[in-house]
């Protein structure tokens, strides 16, 4: 039996790692282990840290306090070109006056590796990001992809102890976004590299991560694989920034919160007013009052508000005492639109509702 | 009055009143600048080049013969060529200098920001916008005998350093005066300087000299070049500061161009001497242009 | 929290280069509450002498009002010849307008010694040396250059549709520049007042080959003064010189973004 909470230590090993920019505290006492090998996410909104986390990692930024080991030495106040990570920076920031190859050489070139040995490696690192032939071009020539491969080769070809990836590929279309996703995750997978990924975007975060910490305003909010953040959000900053949710306000007494006559299992301790979190595809809706009653199912009623025909789903806005909630369903063909004031029921399973204080 | 008329008056004006008025507007615009332009410029530059092969008398009355007497005498007299050579020598010495005093201010300008980067700008521009002569006077305050750095080295039992009135004077003089023109050239070539660059050659395993050596460097050479070009061509024609600091006993070719047309009157020897700059000029330009298509 | 973090040894050498700079600027200040005959570093006593000394010498007074006057006619020129100039070649664009405005500019990369000489030679032949007349038209030369690339830029940045909507509602051209053009233009006509008057009244290369004993600036006065006793009078007056330069570049600042004026 493992227990997630209590991981043993990990390859990389953050402990309290803060960093304050005089009474503004960018990342605050920051606590994660990273086993060896794994793709982790750091996900949250600009500004929640997870850049400054990135840039202590590397060295860029000096940590206010806190330790960073690797591989169970401190690097908390070794210099970043000591320090041995592979970094690729959202802007790419490729050499402008040096080829790709040589792009690519400098980091071995400041390892002192002799001439053969980095003509080897360089080919090889260009191959596996698919630059072949592009080795004499000058970074100001290629597509915005490329460069990002360039970038990508550049962090690699070093072997670093960690690969550190930060917003990789928030400068790339949605098509070439997709594509360099999964190469990425390929790669990192294929060469069992331990890599931290910074990102906005919870689809990246999702999609190619072993595990994601979420971050807000300096603070960890959770930590967990892409399933227990979308099942599972501790938080109701996790459940609305994971997944999209229905917020709503309810009242909590005695261990249960009531919405709109229904009571809802709230978490030991909570009293007075809470949040309630509810994803708009996990409801159900059936047309007027509670028929056959699903035991297994909790229930309100509301009023239709607004219908939205959107091919893929069909999005309802439900009045239940006075709060909007939003219902999508996957459509099937032939249903008909219920139209606005018609009263409805809405469906769910106790699991998929979540109730957090209403702070924040 | 037809319809006809108000739609031929709305349609007609733009052309009609630049035709209308004898000479197009754009000539009347252009006009004042042109006479300045040619009055002031042109005349007296053609006419320079036309000095240069007239005759002159040891009286100081020239004879409006053409020859190349001057020209002759000016290249096989080693005194000028050593002049030239000179010239040329302390203003590369010069450039270098400036260019070592004004990277690191260049390098600090380019990275701070806010109301301290404009009060470091107006430090900067401030000395561009005083006269020379004022900045020259500073010198000789710290530079002369009784100056500055004389009294402070006799405080503690140097003796005295003769910083005045020979070449040292003058080039530290003329390094400072033209350190703004070099600042202010570094930081429009240090736009491609982006600190993530640098920040990915650290983390790819470069020390900080070798990030400066391999990518600041590098990714400066073309404002490096400009300010050099400028602060070399503004060396070789500079002639206040040399005459204030160098006090008549460090020659160089600005200095003798204005004594040969002010003192010894010898106009067609000033004239061969001015083309002589523009010439060391034009190689300058050359060399830069050389310079920087191998740079980019 | 995004710039790169200023290495220490980079602000010590920044520092000291700095120093290095303004020290020239600086020293003049205490000497000139000297209270010595000559210049000397430190002085040995202090006094205020010398202020009120500039105000009794006949020469730099003289000079000062020559180079003021002088300065501000050739502001007032350079505006009144640059702008139409500007004008023409930014907007009207005839044929060759690239072709002229290298011309027009191409004073300033002549040496001043040899446009000096140059000038000289040309003036010299039609009486023009050391009249007021002389020295306006030998520091228009220079100044023009400025007046044309300062409002060229600012012309060339102005929003055209503004001016298009202006004529839609009435305006004939005339009214359009007067009423919108040169309003937007603030920022480049400051800038090049600034800069012509500055160039004007610090100029020394032309003005020593274009003064005599009739005639002097306040620049070719000091340089003379110096170049035969280097007493603390030149200190205040450069002090007084220092502050004037100052005041021009904190009123460019405040009107028009000194980077945006001087820095191109």
């Amino acid at each position: 039996m493992t227990s997630r909470t209590d991981a043993p230590e990990g390859f990389l090993s953050i402990r309290s790692l803060t960093k304050r920019y005089g009474d503004f505290v960018a990342v605050d006492t920051l606590d994660l282990e990273v086993p060896k090998g794994e793709l982790v996410a750091f996900l949250g909104p600009s500004g929640c840290g997870k850049t400054t986390s990135l840039r202590m990692i590397a060295g860029l930024v000096p940590a206010t306090s806190g330790r960073i080991v690797v591989g169970g030495s401190d690097l908390t106040e070794v210099a970043t070109h000591r320090r041995d990570m592979g970094l690729v920076f959202q802007s790419y920031a490729l050499f402008p006056h040096m080829s790709v190859a040589r792009n690519v050489a400098f980091g071995l070139e400041m390892r002192k590796v002799d001439k053969g040995e980095i003509a080897r490696r360089v080919k090889e690192a260009i191959a596996l990001v698919h630059l072949t032939g592009k080795e004499e071009h000058r970074p100001g020539q290629l597509s915005g992809g490329q460069q990002q491969r360039v970038a990508l080769a550049r962090a690699l070809v070093i072997r670093p102890s960690i690969l550190l990836l930060d917003e990789p590929l928030s400068n790339l279309d949605a098509k070439l976004r997709d594509e360099m996703r999964n190469e990425i995750r390929d790669i990192q997978k294929r060469l069992g590299i331990t890599a931290i990924f910074v990102t906005h975007d919870q689809v990246e975060a999702l999609t190619m991560c072993d595990k994601v910490v979420v971050m807000n305003q300096g603070r960890l909010e959770q930590l967990g694989t892409p399933v227990e953040l979308y099942e599972a959000p501790k938080t109701a900053f996790v459940a609305s920034f994971v997944g999209r949710s229905n917020r709503l306000t309810a009242v909590a007494r005695n261990g249960a919160a009531e919405f709109a006559g229904q009571r809802i299992a709230a978490p030991a301790g909570l009293e007075g007013p809470v949040q309630v979190m509810i994803r708009p595809h996990r409801l159900g809706l059936s047309p007027a009052s509670p028929a056959a009653t699903d035991p297994a199912r909790q229930q309100v009623t509301g009023t239709v508000a607004r219908a939205i025909f959107a091919g893929d789903i069909l999005q309802y806005d439900v009045d239940v005492g006075g709060q909007i909630v939003s219902v999508e369903l996957a459509t099937r063909g032939g249903e008909s639109v219920i139209e606005p004031g018609r009263p409805v029921t809405l469906s769910w399973r106790p699991q998929d509702i979540f109730v957090y204080g209403a702070a924040a | 009055m037809s319809a006809v008329a108000p739609a031929a008056a709305m349609a007609a004006p733009m052309p009609a009143a630049e035709r209308s008025s004898g000479l197009p507007l754009v000539v009347l615009l252009l006009l004042p600048i042109a006479l300045v332009n040619a009055f002031g410029f042109l005349a007296p530059v053609f006419n320079l080049l036309r000095m240069s092969f007239y005759e002159s008398q040891a009286t100081g009355a020239m004879v409006e013969v053409y020859t190349l007497a001057t020209w002759i005498s000016v290249l096989r007299d080693s005194f000028y060529a050593e002049l030239i050579l000179n010239s040329i020598l302390v203003s590369l010495g010069i450039t270098l200098m400036t260019l070592v005093c004004s990277y690191p201010i260049a390098l600090y300008l380019h990275r701070s920001s806010g109301t301290w980067r404009t009060i470091l700008l107006v430090l900067v521009i401030s000395p561009l916008l005083t006269s020379a002569v004022v900045r020259t006077y500073g010198w000789v305050a710290i530079l002369s005998e009784n100056g500055l750095v004389n009294n402070a080295l006799g405080a503690i039992g140097i003796a005295p350093l003769k910083l005045m009135f020979n070449k040292t004077g003058v080039v530290i003089g003329l390094t400072e005066i033209l350190m703004p023109y070099m600042i202010l050239a570094l930081l429009a070539g240090f736009g491609r300087l982006d600190p993530r660059v640098e920040e990915a050659a650290s983390t790819l395993g470069a020390p900080p000299w070798k990030v400066f050596r391999h990518i600041v460097v590098p990714l400066t050479l073309p404002g490096i070049a400009l300010g050099s070009l400028l602060c070399f061509v503004l060396a070789v024609s500079s002639f206040i500061t040399p005459k204030l600091l160098g006090g008549g006993r460090v020659f160089l070719l600005a200095t003798e161009i204005y004594d040969q047309a002010i003192v010894t009157l010898n106009w067609p020897l000033a004239a061969t001497l001015s083309i002589l700059v523009l010439v060391i000029f034009g190689g300058a330009l050359v060399l830069y242009t050389r310079a920087l298509r191998a740079i980019m | 929290m995004d710039e790169r973090p200023i290495s220490p040894a980079l602000k010590i050498l920044a520092g000291a280069m700095f120093v290095f700079l303004l020290a020239p600027l600086i020293v003049v200040v205490p000497i000139s509450f000297s209270g010595d005959s000559y210049m000397m570093f430190p002085p040995s006593s202090w006094s205020t002498k010398w202020y009120p000394a500039i105000f009794a010498d006949g020469k730099m007074v003289s000079a000062f009002w020559t180079s003021l006057l002088l300065a501000f006619v050739v502001t007032v020129l350079s505006l009144l010849i640059g702008l139409p100039a500007a004008y023409a070649l930014v907007r009207l664009k005839p044929r060759g307008a690239e072709f002229l405005s290298s011309l027009f500019t191409a004073p300033l990369l002549l040496p001043t010694i040899v446009l000096g000489l140059a000038i000289l030679i040309v003036f010299s032949g039609y009486g023009l040396l050391a009249t007021f007349q002389g020295l306006v038209a030998a520091h228009l030369v220079v100044t023009l250059p400025y007046a044309i690339r300062v409002l060229s830029t600012a012309l060339a940045t102005l929003p055209i549709p503004v001016e298009e909507a202006a004529a839609t509602l009435g305006a004939s051209p005339l009214t359009v520049f007067r009423r919108v053009t040169l309003p937007m233009m603030r920022s480049g006509i400051v800038g090049t007042t600034a800069l012509c008057f500055l160039v004007s009244f610090d100029e020394v290369v032309l003005s020593l080959f274009m003064t005599g004993p009739r005639i002097s600036t306040l620049p070719v006065a000091m340089y003379h003064r110096v170049e035969q006793q280097a007493d603390p009078l030149v200190a205040a007056l450069s002090v007084l010189l220092v502050v004037l330069t100052l005041v021009v570049v904190l009123v460019v600042d405040r009107t028009s973004g000194l980077a945006k004026t001087f820095v191109k």
